[in-house]
């Protein structure tokens, strides 16, 4: 029992705010926070800004509704002082008209609601949606350095945060400002002095305000940062459920989760009790100011200074009224500063350099004959540590070009500079002699059609899987593709054939079924240049003799590019080149090759051998 | 719902204290008129100074005072409210983690990372908010009330009487807002899921120009989620302006009726007055009640999902036999073995008998489809058998402890499974504890020593998630690796060899045969097979035919085809 009422005294002082005292004494690192906030505010208003008119209009709600807050008890007081005390006539009418104000209250409030629940939520969903956009706009070396589910919680938790604030924060502030001015305005008029005491708690707040969200403005950062971490872990220890069970590991990995669930434990207690101080804060200064209120109104009525005691009870009401909005206001304030810690980081995602943009005068081919060359390329994915050195290779219209060599060579690449994924650091690729880079690289893919080693499918059916290839194909084109492919007789083996859902992760069919689906799916694709990376790998020889037969039908007239481990799928390329770390040591035919006594025919030879 | 919250349970002291501390900061408020009343009376009237620096004083201590005790209870419902988290989130993922293949059938992923981390956050809010406010409101109901009917019973009713009607509009908006986030959430996890797929499929979409559809389809999702919000939003903040009107309503009945009352003779003025002070008061706590119904649907949601997976037992029920690992030689036997996937109505495999004994080497073959893959998964038991047994050294492996059998096992999977961190991390889940001389051992084993001796920062070299930044057969090396560290009794590998060259591959099956573990191998390669000491061949979840290389090209027309088209020349004469 004590030991638990100990316990909220118990926690580690957080890692930001260790740093932040540290901070606090060069004092240089704050122009650049406050820098940050107002750059992410202004972004922020930049998406509210869309619904400009509707945010007028909830601003004029907002108006409407603060001044018929007031009327209200305005209007009961009246009502007690002509109708009951005095007991004039026309009570019916003036009721009615309470009824009245009442009414366009309830109604303004609610439009004001519903409006900016509109705002905000379509706000949100833009800064969604652009957050999502940009994700495929990135460069694929980004993605090798980030957790998937460290990527996802900026798009689900941090964009929760933001929403859950805009939906009440600017209502709130607008109201409170408004609130603020009436109640200032009231109070000079009645006595500039006492005005003036009420004031003297600002520089207090002020302060106290200052000391509260140095620290939570940082807290909230390091809550979001660990909740996208624990995101991250849970998402690739779920994705990986296989290994941790077949391993043993789920021990280890719940410890794992445990220390980062410590972590988010830690920095959210601090943010959420520093945070939970500002109402506290109000209501002490609130008080104070009573205090100051009636002890300096005291003693100014018995010095005569033109002070009563009606207006000393005047003011420390008004004085409450004064504290009120600013309560609010500093709440919401913090509201916002969780919201900008969630916006921050979506935007921080949004700021990332983006692949290297299209040339500008970069254009788009529409036929593409298929002619590809390499000249001297070198690529790099480090500095000082090269993967490909001086390749050049040249694939006139419809050969079928295969890449063999031991595994790191720099196949893989290869691949990825076709793709695009990456560009040279030295050299040049051409395409139907025009340099690569000088064609939009969407239009470039959209010429190609690509097995790559990880078949992945999506979530959903088999047919639409297959479609990717070519959204507009229709049902007959599809089962065309699968045909081809030799995928149709297990689709209609499958419960619901074409129609039959895949899992998330393409589970429920065979690795080798996955193989099949992303070959229809090229084959759909109708381009005029293949990729097969790996791709007849995993597929039993039965079903490979026929795939083969269905590829040589595709790549007749394309260009083709292979990655193969089967030297008979090697065997029939038109030629063959042969990478070793990452250089091309021999290219030619298969029978060519053999003669040259290099490495292919040891291979040829080491394959006969084992066999 | 109840399931849930009984996790407050371990920190109810730190509860009462939170809440007790916010009712004595509540008193010291109401205090404060009481000491401005003696301020004047005692002060202003007999012109005492003395007299007002005193009560003046004590009015600061007050604040002072309910300033700390502010600070306090911040300090424990902050605590009650984290800790509630924390031990939920551990809870849940412990649960997670007890989970078989069958349980995640019913959860996707992406549903479950959802509920960890946002709805844990929803009820973590709530219980921070319901700390600080929730008692404030309805004891301020209350008391309203009561003291309302204390002052004038007949006018109180009017007022009082609209109560009733709130709660039961109250208790409808939570309900239907309940059904509405419950959804929120459920658009939350597709969402969520969508995101994950593409993260997962990025360059496949980048190499089919496919981003503007993948937008589609997220754009889809992203406005359903807001379409849910929205309405469930919506719904939830009608409540304010319903209580304003009817508590408002109330006050012109108070008013209409007071003037009746008064001209009977039966109320005065200032019970009139009183009565609508109380309404108007009541009225500024319920624009509280509305935010806690709010969060109270939201929770409830929240709660439901959570509870979900809390109160799903594992699929898979643990053995108890707990042979020790000298006594594991890895002698493996299936007999009739018939498997069906939990949610398929159709067996993958049917009527498997097989017999390995220590230190065999089976190669399975078959075609796609044939269920190889499902074979190999029901040793460790991931999944529970149809029909049949699987015996470990005669022992069933139905009774033997999940963690004993598992540790036994190497498993290295078809599809690439690796783990954000160094390649040391990553072979060494595979036997935890393993010194640096075991992980490098287990690495020039599986033939990828000298690829990692390669990397910048050797065995210390980051990996991104599924390890993307390595070629696909460094990843097959890596997980072969891990699965060896571990020095297993009976090795499974799962076709883990098809993006190696031949070099490699014959390398590594060289190094395997010294292990000397009862190894099943599933291939494609005549060359891998005709190293084994039988080999099982598949067809449509059959075993249709087992023996040696020779036995087999003997007796089985289908392997001897099998042979026929991998042997150089049916190649050639292909081309």
């Amino acid at each position: 029992m004590l030991k638990q009422l100990r316990d909220p005294f118990r926690y580690e002082p957080p890692e930001s705010l260790g740093r932040g005292r540290g901070e606090g004494k060069t004092g240089k690192k704050r122009p650049s926070k406050a820098k940050d906030t107002t750059g992410t505010l202004k972004r922020l208003w930049r998406y509210l800004a869309h619904h400009r008119i509707r945010m007028s209009a909830v601003f004029v709600m907002i108006v409407l509704s603060t001044v018929l807050s007031l009327l209200g008890p305005y209007l009961a007081g009246t009502a007690i002082d002509q109708f009951i005390e005095k007991r004039n006539s026309g009570f019916i009418p003036f009721l009615i008209g309470m009824a009245v104000v009442y009414g366009l209250y309830a109604c303004t409030m609610w439009l004001q609601n519903i409006w900016m629940i509109g705002v905000a939520q379509e706000t949100v969903r833009a800064m969604r949606q652009d957050l999502f956009a940009h994700l495929h706009k990135l460069p694929i070396p980004f993605f090798a350095k980030r957790q998937h589910g460290e990527l996802m919680s900026r798009v689900t938790n941090d964009i929760e945060n933001v929403s859950s604030s805009l939906n009440s924060s600017f209502i709130q502030l607008v109201s409170s400002v408004l609130l603020l001015v009436g109640v200032v305005g009231v109070m000079l008029s009645l006595s500039p002095l006492l005005t003036l005491l009420t004031f003297m708690v600002i520089p207090l707040m002020v302060i106290g305000m200052k000391w509260i969200t140095n620290r939570t403005s940082r807290l909230f950062k390091e809550q979001q940062r660990n909740l996208g971490d624990l995101n991250g872990f849970v998402e690739e220890t779920l994705s990986g459920q296989r290994i941790i069970k077949a391993f043993s590991r789920e021990t280890i990995v719940i410890e794992a989760f445990n220390e980062r669930n410590k972590r988010i434990h830690s920095s959210g207690f601090w943010a959420q009790a520093i945070s939970g101080f500002i109402p506290k804060l109000m209501n002490g200064l609130n008080n104070l100011s009573f205090a100051l209120i009636v002890g300096v109104g005291s003693l100014l009525v018995i010095h005569g200074h033109g002070v009563t005691v009606g207006t000393i009870l005047i003011f420390a009401e008004f004085s409450r009224q004064f504290t009120r909005p600013l309560n609010d206001l500093a709440n919401q304030w913090n509201t916002m500063l969780s919201a900008m810690a969630g916006a921050e980081r979506v935007f921080h995602i949004i700021d990332e350099p983006i692949e290297a943009a299209d040339e500008q005068e970069a254009i788009a081919l529409g036929t593409m004959k298929g002619h590809v060359a390499f000249h001297n390329v070198s690529f790099a994915y480090q500095d000082g540590h090269p993967i490909l050195h001086h390749i050049s290779f040249e694939a006139t219209p419809g050969e079928t070009i295969a890449f063999v060599g031991p595994t790191g060579a720099g196949k893989s690449t290869i691949i990825g500079l076709l793709c695009r994924f990456y560009e040279p650091s030295s050299g040049l690729i051409r395409m139907d002699g025009r340099p690569a880079r000088s064609i939009r690289r969407d239009n470039l893919r959209s010429h190609m059609a690509f097995v790559l080693q990880d078949p992945f499918l999506f979530e959903g059916t088999i047919r639409e899987n297959i479609r990717y290839g070519k959204l507009d194909a229709s049902d007959e084109e599809v089962e065309e593709a699968a045909k081809q492919a030799n995928a149709h007789s297990f689709i209609m083996r499958l419960k619901g054939g074409y129609g039959a859902k895949l899992k998330p992760d393409g589970g429920g069919i065979s690795q080798g079924q996955k193989q099949l689906i992303a070959i229809a799916r090229a084959i759909l694709a109708d381009p005029t240049i293949l990729v097969l990376d790996e791709a007849t790998s995993s597929i039993d020889t039965v079903t490979e003799i026929k795939i083969q037969e269905a590829l040589q039908r595709l790549m007749k007239g394309r260009t083709s590019f292979v990655i193969a481990h089967r030297l008979n799928t090697i065997q029939t390329a038109d030629r063959i080149i042969v990478l070793q770390d990452g250089e091309v040591t021999e290219s030619g035919t298969h029978d060519e090759l053999l003669l040259q006594d290099g490495f292919y025919s040891k291979l040829v030879n080491g394959q006969v051998v084992l066999t | 719902m109840r399931t849930v919250f009984s996790y407050l349970n371990r920190y109810r002291a730190a509860a009462i204290v939170a809440l007790a501390l916010m009712l004595i900061e509540l008193l010291i408020e109401l205090f404060q008129p009481y000491i401005m009343a003696k301020m004047i009376d005692e002060g202003i009237q007999m012109r005492d100074t003395e007299v007002v620096f005193l009560w003046g004083g004590i009015l600061l201590l007050c604040s002072v005072l309910a300033f700390a005790v502010g600070i306090l209870s911040s300090f424990y419902a902050a605590h009650v409210s984290q800790s509630f988290g924390y031990d939920l989130r551990e809870k849940l993922y412990e649960k997670i983690q007890s989970f078989s293949f069958a349980n995640f059938n019913s959860f996707p992923e992406s549903s479950l990372i959802t509920r960890l981390t946002n709805d844990i956050t929803q009820l973590q809010n709530t219980v921070f908010m319901g700390l600080r406010i929730m008692l404030r409101a309805p004891l301020f109901i209350v008391g309203s009330i009561i003291m309302a009917f204390v002052v004038n019973p007949k006018l109180a009713l009017w007022f009082a009487g609209a109560i009733p009607f709130l709660a039961v509009f109250l208790l409808l908006v939570m309900k239907r807002g309940e059904k509405l986030f419950r959804s929120v959430q459920q658009k939350l996890d597709r969402v969520n899921a969508i995101i994950q797929q593409n993260l997962i499929g990025m360059r496949l979409i980048r190499v089919f120009v496919r981003m503007k559809h993948e937008r589609g389809r997220f754009d889809k999702s992203s406005g359903e989620l807001m379409d849910r919000t929205v309405a469930a939003l919506r719904l939830t903040e009608m409540t304010m302006p319903v209580i304003l009107l009817v508590m408002n309503a109330g006050i012109i009945a108070v008013l209409w009726f007071g003037r009746v009352q008064l001209d009977a003779g039966s109320a005065t003025v200032g019970e009139i007055v009183a009565i609508v002070n109380y309404a108007t008061r009541t009225v500024g706590v319920f624009s509280l009640v509305s935010m806690i119904v709010v969060n109270f649907s939201r929770a409830r949601a929240s709660s439901e999902r959570i509870e979900e997976v809390l109160v799903t037992d594992s699929a898979l029920a643990d053995g108890k036999a707990s042979p020790s690992s000298s006594d594991i030689k890895g002698g493996l036997s299936f007999q009739n073995v018939t498997f069906r996937y939990p949610d398929s109505e159709e067996a993958i495999l049917s009527g498997i008998s097989f017999r390995a004994i220590p230190g065999e080497t089976l190669a399975i073959m078959g075609a796609t489809g044939s269920g190889k893959s499902s074979l190999l998964q029901l040793i460790p038991r991931f999944y529970d058998l149809t029909e049949g047994a699987v015996y470990v050294d005669g022992l069933s492996h139905n009774g033997m402890k999940l963690e004993r059998l598992r540790n036994s096992i190497g498993y290295v999977p078809q599809d690439i499974v690796l783990f954000s961190g160094t390649v040391a991390d990553n072979i060494r889940v595979g036997k935890n504890d393993a010194s640096m001389d075991e992980v490098m051992e287990a690495a020039r084993l599986a033939q990828i020593h000298e690829t990692i001796m390669r990397f910048p920062n050797q065995y210390d070299t980051v990996i991104g998630q599924m390890g993307v930044n390595l070629s696909g057969g460094q990843k097959q090396r890596l997980t072969i690796a891990r699965a060896l560290v571990r020095r297993p009794v009976i090795l499974l590998l799962d076709d883990c060899t098809s993006a190696l060259d031949v070099r490699t591959e014959a390398a590594l099956l060289e190094a395997l045969k010294a292990m000397s573990c009862t190894t099943l191998l599933v291939t494609q390669k005549v060359s891998s097979t005709a190293n084994a000491d039988r080999i099982l061949l598949l067809d449509d979840g059959r075993l249709l035919a087992s023996g040696t290389h020779e036995e087999m090209q003997r007796k089985s027309g289908l392997y001897m085809k099998i042979c026929l088209s991998q042997s150089g020349k049916a190649g050639a004469a292909h081309a």
